[in-house]
């Protein structure tokens, strides 16, 4: 299995990659010698795909970097006019709104988008992105079926585009002390990676179908679901609770947490698992994502065990957070809405003689910034794999999705990861895939 | 009572209580509709026509526990029982019966499935369904129902049914990929043109 590199050593790793690469030069910061972008003084110039909640904290942070002299906003999208007018009135002057996401890949002159639709949106999107010439921060998770996700990483690579997919923890301080502690030895061979976080919710209001409101162009929105008439319990942020779209919590917090994980873990090679999960169903509304849930994952070679709680078992004192069992006790790392600085005994760990340091970038001390800079380093120094490159996103969304498929099917399912699908389960194969509708297709 | 009367007996208790108005019965009703197996089908096709759209809910949902059920590995004979009874509801009056029977055919469905799939390729109501519930199915039955389904339809369908013989792997002569083409304009302007003349 491929082990990828994630170490100090990963500048010596990348410069090689990158140069091995053929097609890429590497320049000066500042100047990219990539095809397509950026433009005068290694400025990129970007749009916005979604500017709802998380993508309005895109657009303030990509108005911070234009501050900056290192970005220029040309362009805001959404299928709801009402968010769009509040994203064009926060960016300002010299910003195009459209609904269609498709003018602003036409644009000849932007370098890269940021996408922060609902989850169901991610993948097409992103593959539209790299195949009209941009680079791509998108949401986390990567994608909601396997397939979507392989899409992803096969069009970043085809057309030498970076993919940064936004779980931040892997370039946020907290993080990276608890992913260098695990990894040089904090509590010994940890065999055990246990996740807590509260309930989904339940839709007790449901109300029957209706038009959708003014301003939103349901057709749109739905993009690549299958057809269904619009309901006031979808949408803005409810997607996040039917499993065909946000997939609970599990594909939100869980994409932060396991991506994280598995850094700390060192195990992004581990493809292979079995995975088994319980849940307990809403009894009604619109909303089917469980409200409960258990799932375990297990890996081998090496061997360690990763479990899903909602509730799960509370070791910490935040709404959220997971801990790593060693042979040598414990140690937790808790989360707190976006960030919450890693636990007392991480931070203070000094690396043991001959221990391995982790790279990460560190430009910004908040969090999104950062990331959205080590996305911008990955381009600029031209090996286009950001720290969440989107091969580890997809890994990381594979391990939320087969959870929840696990669920709806209600048996074990053992993932082979190098062939990429569920050994002896003909009909789990099938949910590898899910058809988009016309023309909303990869 | 005889074992059928039994079993009949217990499906038609299982009808009503997923049409109770008490989460706390209709809640245990649906979430356990596995054990009455493809015999259900039918009652819960119905009962999806029912005006009541929270008991039409629970009944597509049950829906898809007993297929997915039907579909585990062993259980050959209950999905050929279950793949039946969805080919029946596919010639439901009601379009969302006809196009959630597609996507659970998509699941399970196999060459049986493929014709009564595709008749709804002529559906317009369902047809977009049919397209993509069909790209799921193995095998070249489903692809050669897509290539004929091509030469008959009107023209802006023929845009997505290439699309899916492309992912197929089949030849597709004209009709290029219209997902890259925008559609859609917003009547949101620009901050500069908001500007007071001075």
């Amino acid at each position: 299995m491929n082990k990828p590199a994630n170490r100090l050593s990963r500048r010596r790793f990348l410069r090689s990659s990158a140069l091995a690469l053929g097609a890429v030069n590497l320049a000066p910061s500042g100047v990219l010698a990539i095809g397509g972008s950026p433009g005068a003084n290694g400025r990129f110039v970007v749009g916005h795909i979604g500017v709802g909640g998380m993508g309005m904290t895109h657009v303030f942070n990509m108005l911070r970097f234009q501050q900056e002299g290192k970005v220029r906003i040309a362009a805001v999208c959404d299928a709801d006019d009402n968010r769009l007018e509040a994203a064009v009135n926060n960016a300002g002057a010299g910003v195009i709104p459209y609904r269609d996401y498709r003018y602003v890949l036409e644009r000849k002159d932007i370098d890269a988008v940021l996408i922060a639709t609902p989850d169901h949106w991610h993948a097409v999107q992103t593959v539209h992105a790299c195949e009209s010439g941009k680079h791509v921060y998108v949401e986390k998770p990567a994608s909601v079926t396997v397939r979507e996700g392989q899409a992803m990483v096969a069009a970043a690579r085809a057309n030498h585009k970076a993919v940064q997919v936004g779980a931040q923890a892997r370039t946020a301080k907290g993080g990276w002390q608890t992913c260098r502690a695990i990894r040089n030895g904090i509590v010994g061979k940890v065999s055990r990676v246990s996740c807590w976080h509260y309930a989904n919710p339940v839709d007790d209001k449901p109300v029957p179908d209706s038009p959708p409101p003014e301003g939103l162009d349901w057709d749109l929105w739905l993009g690549p679901l299958p057809w269904r008439p619009h309901n006031q319990r979808y949408q803005p942020a409810n997607f996040r609770w039917l499993l065909e779209s946000g997939g609970g919590q599990i594909r939100d917090r869980g994409a932060h947490q396991f991506s994280t994980i598995l850094w700390c873990m060192d195990a992004d090679h581990q493809t292979s698992f079995t995975v088994s999960a319980t849940g307990r169903a809403p009894a009604k509304g619109l909303w089917d994502c469980p409200i409960d849930m258990d799932v375990v994952y297990e890996f081998n070679n090496p061997d360690w065990t990763l479990e899903w709680g909602q509730p799960g078992d509370k070791v910490g004192q935040t709404e959220f957070g997971n801990a790593f069992w060693g042979e040598r006790g414990r140690l937790i790392l808790e989360w707190e809405g976006g960030y919450r600085p890693a636990n007392p005994e991480a931070i203070n760990f000094k690396l043991p003689p001959g221990g391995q340091e982790v790279y990460r970038t560190d430009e910004y001390e908040d969090f999104n910034m950062n990331h959205k800079a080590d996305w911008f380093k990955s381009i600029r120094e031209g090996h286009l794999r950001p720290a969440v490159d989107i091969e580890i996103g997809h890994r990381t969304a594979t391990l939320c999705n087969l959870g929840n498929l696990a669920y709806v099917l209600g048996r074990k399912l053992v993932w082979d990861g190098q062939k990429q699908e569920v050994v002896g389960d003909p009909e789990a194969n099938r949910f590898l895939n899910r058809p988009q509708r016309y023309p909303y297709v990869l | 009572m005889n074992a059928n009367t039994n079993e009949a007996a217990s499906l038609a208790e299982f009808i009503t209580r997923i049409q109770s108005p008490d989460d706390a019965i209709s809640g245990p009703a649906w979430q356990g509709a596995q054990i009455y197996g493809p015999a259900a089908i039918q009652p819960l096709a119905d009962m999806m026509g029912s005006g009541d759209f929270e008991v039409a809910r629970k009944a597509k949902r049950a829906l898809y526990i007993i297929t997915r059920h039907a579909g585990r590995p062993g259980a050959a004979d209950e999905a050929r029982a279950a793949e039946s009874a969805l080919i029946s509801a596919l010639r439901r009056n009601q379009a969302t019966v006809r196009r959630e029977a597609l996507w659970m055919l998509s699941e399970i469905g196999g060459d049986r499935a493929v014709r009564p799939m595709a008749a709804l390729l002529t559906d317009e109501e369902a047809r977009e369904d049919a397209r993509a519930a069909l790209m799921r199915l193995p095998g070249k039955r489903a692809t050669a129902a897509l290539r004929a389904a091509f030469r008959a339809a009107p023209e802006p369908f023929k845009y997505a049914l290439a699309d899916a013989l492309r992912k197929r792997g089949a030849q597709v002569e004209g009709y290029p990929t219209r997902k890259l083409t925008p559609s859609k304009q917003t009547t949101v302007t620009p901050v500069v043109q908001r500007l007071p003349a001075s």
